[in-house]
């Protein structure tokens, strides 16, 4: 054990309560307002994750993209649709219980999983600069669902407009 | 799984947690918009996995794990657009997001 693990084990167990504890918060708060805002910090939170696994172009997407783009993209909605933003009741008591169950059982199954499968771990963990190696492999290895993706933002942009056009 | 390193188990559970969270929150929110958080919730909890596999795991195909993340987050993208599109438009038509007040199709 050196220092940089116990520095890494630190960084992880304050980004990973910081965020879990944003997702609990965000999935339980009545105002849609705070439900987001609570969203962005659990995001950087995953972005800082993406950072202790050696991501860094991921971690700097997830900045732009999540943070920057698709949660202003859900401010946004929420300020569009007025009066919405506080709704009386969240869900009736049945449906949360049932909810939670399910979550829980989901959530069992796959720790169980998770915990006890014999993973293939690598001698060395991946610890490269990736923005480099990802845009070579975009190119060449996964160029089909590379252009397939850039059709989907393409009607997904154009559907976007269709369906929320005042007419 | 000892508490010191930090390895590949320790971002699977933290993935596995946020996918719950958010499925809880995908179940129980009454709210359109509330619902479409939590999805992004579960695809994040999707990517942790994902690039800790990318960092962890021996395969012969290197960062495959973090392409597959990339490409979530595309989806990702166009699914917000296009699911708050759709919030809206329902919203114009209905005057509300409640999804147990949008029932035009029940019998």
């Amino acid at each position: 054990m050196t220092p940089g693990d116990v520095f890494t084990a630190i960084a992880f167990y304050l980004v990973g309560a910081t965020t879990l504890v944003a997702g609990i918060g965000m999935v339980l708060v009545r105002n849609m307002v705070r439900s987001a805002l609570l969203l962005v910090l659990a995001l950087g939170g995953v972005a800082l994750m993406y950072v202790l696994l050696s991501a860094d172009f991921l971690a700097v997407v997830q900045l732009l993209l999540y943070i920057g783009a698709i949660m202003i993209l859900m401010l946004f909605a929420i300020m569009l649709t007025p009066g919405q933003v506080d709704l009386p009741s969240s869900a009736p008591q049945a449906q949360r219980i049932t909810s939670a169950l399910t979550a829980l059982a989901v959530g069992v199954i796959s720790l169980f999983v998770v915990l006890s499968h014999p993973w293939r771990i690598r001698a060395a963990p991946l610890d490269i600069v990736t923005s480099e190696r990802l845009g070579s492999l975009l190119m060449s290895t996964y160029v089909l669902p590379f252009e397939i993706a850039s059709l989907l933002l393409t009607i997904g942009m154009i559907g976007a407009i269709v369906i929320a056009r005042e007419d | 799984m000892a508490l010191v390193p930090v390895g590949l188990h320790h971002f699977l559970v933290l993935g596995t947690l946020l996918f719950c969270i958010g499925m809880y929150g995908a179940l129980s929110r009454s709210n359109a918009v509330g619902i479409l958080l939590s999805l992004e919730l579960m695809l994040n909890g999707v990517n942790v996995i994902m690039v800790a596999f990318a960092k962890f795991i021996d395969t012969p195909q290197e960062l495959a794990g973090q392409v597959f993340a990339i490409f979530i987050i595309t989806v990702a993208a166009a699914e917000a657009a296009v699911g708050l599109a759709i919030v809206i438009g329902v919203y114009r038509l209905r005057n509300t997001i409640q999804v147990d007040q949008i029932d035009l199709l029940k019998g």
